[in-house]
């Protein structure tokens, strides 16, 4: 199975021209083409479930769920649109929907030291440690927050496509990504500043 | 680090790769594969399944039910079922003309219940 490399920011960018021909050979009963969309996405699927459900088991979970019911909602795909953004909102609420019954586990509160600054990452056990309090900062912004950030900075989505995809007014997604990036540069601004 | 300004358009790259750096899942091909394998044996969970065949259980009952209920009413009716040989065969005086009348699945003919006996 080829497996198309991940752009470092712009999953949206990615080349959609096949993509149509592989949901049509999908819905065939093509294995291998849906096979071919799940290795093409399943980067960006995990990270966005991810920036929803702290815990990595949670999340590819809700991955698995989305990809099972894209290929159950195939049908309804547009194929004139890009695959990615109409991926991307059924794995939003598919890890929505697990949160929501996980509701217990991801209300666990934060150590408030964990999310203030530290040392700059210059090691490989600094960087790990500057993800694991990026992803603490993250868990604290509000859901939608944190998928609008993750969308559009990771993922590389516009505003409109995530709007589209969290069901909310395009002003609304640049509003929640503006409130997220300064929680977050915030963080990183600390990492760089000499403790 | 890009400059702090409201409603920015482009994405941030270096948080955008400190982001996806956080969450960067491990195991691309092991997911793929899990993934793979729940598309062959899509979820179908036991009390479907069960659904499934009580459907096709009941159908067939119903049906079995349906066909014996018509040949038992069939065996059940009375050899000379009709009403009019009933009441012409039956004395005047007897019972056995009304029994006749009750038990026949048929309205009787009028020409039949009116004939005035000689």
């Amino acid at each position: 199975m080829s497996r198309d490399p991940q752009p470092q920011v712009g999953g949206a960018r990615i080349e959609h021209r096949d993509e149509a021909e592989l949901v049509t050979r999908s819905l065939a009963g093509d294995r291998a083409a849906f096979g071919a969309l799940v290795d093409r996405y399943a980067a960006q699927a995990r990270r966005v479930a991810r920036a929803v459900l702290r815990d990595p088991d949670d999340a590819d979970d809700a991955a698995q769920d989305a990809f099972l019911s894209a290929l159950v909602k195939l049908e309804q795909y547009d194929p004139r649109r890009p695959f990615g953004p109409w991926l991307m909102r059924i794995v939003a609420n598919a890890a929505t929907d697990r949160r929501r019954r996980r509701s217990v586990r991801s209300a666990e509160p934060l150590d408030p030291g964990v999310v203030g600054g530290g040392p700059r990452p210059d090691t490989a056990a600094e960087r790990s440690a500057l993800s694991e309090r990026l992803r603490q900062a993250l868990a604290e912004l509000p859901e939608r927050r944190r998928l609008a950030v993750v969308l559009f900075d990771v993922e590389g989505y516009s505003h409109a496509e995530i709007a589209g995809m969290l069901k909310i007014p395009e002003g609304t997604v640049r509003s929640e990504v503006f409130h997220a990036r300064r929680k977050l540069r915030t963080l990183l601004e600390d990492w760089r500043e000499p403790s | 680090m890009m400059e702090e300004l409201p409603f920015d358009h482009e994405p941030d790259i270096q948080l955008g790769a400190a982001l996806r750096q956080a969450l960067e899942p491990a195991g691309h091909e092991a997911f793929v594969a899990r993934v793979m394998a729940g598309v062959s044996t899509p979820k179908a969970g036991s009390w479907d399944v069960l659904a499934g065949w009580a459907g096709r259980g009941i159908a067939a009952a119903l049906l079995v039910a349906l066909g014996a209920g018509f040949a038992a009413g069939r065996a059940l009716q009375p050899a000379s079922a009709s009403i009019e040989e009933g009441l012409m065969s039956a004395p005047a005086d007897s019972g056995t003309a009304a029994a006749a009348l009750v038990r026949g699945n048929n309205p009787p003919d009028a020409s039949i219940v009116f004939a005035v006996r000689p």
